[in-house]
């Protein structure tokens, strides 16, 4: 059997299918009530400061990424809920806690596809941090980019994919 | 419940720490974690000591947690151990894989505390 996306092109361009997975993933896994949570489609502008980037590709009927990037203090306290320690710096520990967190996101947000979800697989969490660094995606075709807010935390999520039809 | 020793696999040491809390958090006070951080280092564990619970990831480097639960069942080195996996991929074909690998427990990440309690429960035996 071939398999389209063309019946799934709605799903996965949908912004409330991406926002329903962060929330479901940071109310289960940090504790953050959905309710604490806000969103908005507008970038912020973390050009300069010491971030955290994580990206978890994908592949087979459709090919992309799912991309999490937040501030160093953003990282750090993102790391705090999940873990439950107290980080002071951008530890090994703090990227791993962003890489996984980019992974559940992007294995909800596949899950709520239907199509998606037996006939994609997904890379193992790839961290970048640094300042000043340009993450390259070769011709993504579509995108998705939503900002979280939560309790002073600002991070931002995108999927950036194949052409969908 | 009597003393619980389980093996965590997992190349992620967060995930590792959550899912040793959510044990605790199950009830077993007496309860001793080894973890791994890939299927090899799992298996070099079970090589040397035996445990009551085994619960890996399945998308993980070097050896994922389906070969590695197939090489435990080959070598026989945990006979009549429960495992669980634990991963982002949920789908009845990843089940089924799982399942086919000799797992024979499923938890989809994202989880609570109280979805591992039930399911970790349910697979030891009653005291």
């Amino acid at each position: 059997m071939t398999l389209s996306l063309r019946d799934s092109a709605h799903l996965i361009s949908d912004p409330e299918n991406l926002k329903s997975s962060v929330l479901e993933v940071f109310d289960m896994m940090l504790g953050v009530p959905r309710e604490a949570m806000r969103s908005r489609e507008s970038e912020s502008d973390l050009a300069g400061a010491e971030s955290v980037t994580a990206v978890v590709g994908f592949g087979g009927i459709l090919s992309g990424a799912c991309v999490i990037t937040c501030d160093e203090s953003s990282a750090r306290q993102i790391a705090s809920r999940m873990t439950g320690m107290e980080f002071e710096s951008l530890d090994d520990v703090v990227k791993d806690a962003v890489g996984e967190l980019c992974n559940m996101v992007a294995g909800t947000w596949k899950s709520k596809v239907p199509d998606l979800a037996s006939s994609c697989g997904l890379s193992v969490p790839a961290v970048i941090s640094g300042r000043d660094y340009n993450l390259h995606m070769q011709s993504p075709e579509f995108s998705l980019v939503q900002m979280f807010t939560f309790d002073g935390t600002d991070f931002r999520v995108s999927i950036v994919c194949d052409e969908l039809l | 419940m009597p003393e619980v020793q389980a093996l965590i696999v997992d190349d992620s040491s967060v995930m590792r720490k959550i899912v040793e809390r959510s044990l605790r958090q199950a009830g077993l006070e007496s309860l001793i974690v080894v973890e791994a951080g890939s299927g090899v280092e799992g298996l070099e564990v079970l090589r040397s000591r035996r445990v009551d619970l085994i619960l890996s990831d399945i998308n993980m480097p070097a050896m994922d947690g389906l070969e590695f639960v197939r090489q435990l069942r080959k070598q026989q080195l945990a006979e009549g151990v429960p495992v669980v996996m634990i991963t982002t991929e949920s789908s009845e074909e990843h089940v089924k894989q799982a399942i086919e690998a000799g797992a024979i427990g499923y938890i989809r990440k994202p989880f609570t505390a109280d979805q591992v309690k039930q399911k970790v429960l349910s697979l030891l035996p009653k005291a």
